[in-house]
């Protein structure tokens, strides 16, 4: 047996035990339709009342986001030989 | 609505082909992109069992806060694939390559 082979065999048996966990569960039954908007996922995000939400942590992945774009560009610049 | 146990099997499939990307591929970047489906593997599972939640207590009103945790997942891959694309620009103007099995020595 190839090495290929092997692996996709491996990736299947663990695709199959993911399956059968899932589905050994007796997952309750949901009744009702969920009917998230998209102003609960703001109040998730920003809080309806104060420092309630995720603000801080908004602003901490924009900086993130600013570092990984500069760090992109550092790396993707031209090296003068 | 679609039971929570469809959504656990469709990202689990997912997370499955991802590992097999990751496992099998030897372009850099087929396994960067692979890296992202079991990222949105795990974005899904977010999204469902915080939709699920709020469908089960429907007295605690909607919790949104696995919606708005994916958004933070989000934007931390959209972080790591600027920097990986960028690592791999860089390695294939060094290699000529972007195989992983060529790619295996980490200095320049």
């Amino acid at each position: 047996m190839n090495t290929g082979m092997f692996r996709a065999l491996l990736v299947l048996a663990m695709a199959f035990l993911f399956v059968g966990a899932i589905l050994q569960v007796s997952w309750p039954e949901a009744t009702t339709m969920d009917n998230t908007t998209n102003e609960d996922v703001g109040n998730a995000l920003f809080g309806e009342s104060d420092a309630s939400g995720y603000g801080l942590v908004m602003l901490f992945i924009g900086l993130l986001l600013l570092v990984a774009l500069l760090g992109g560009v550092f790396l993707a610049k031209e090296e003068k030989e | 609505m679609i039971p929570i146990e469809y959504w656990l099997i469709f990202s689990s499939l997912l997370l499955a082909i991802g590992i097999y990307g990751v496992m099998t591929r030897r372009n850099a970047i087929v396994v960067l992109m692979s890296i992202e489906i079991m990222l949105n593997a795990a974005n899904i599972n977010l999204v469902a069992f915080s939709s699920y939640y709020s469908s089960l207590h429907p007295d605690l009103g909607t919790d949104a806060t696995g919606q708005a945790f994916a958004l933070f997942s989000i934007a931390i891959a959209a972080a790591e694939v600027a920097v990986g694309l960028a690592i791999l620009l860089s390695v294939y103007r060094r290699y000529q390559t972007i195989d992983v099995d060529k790619i295996n020595i980490l200095r320049w």
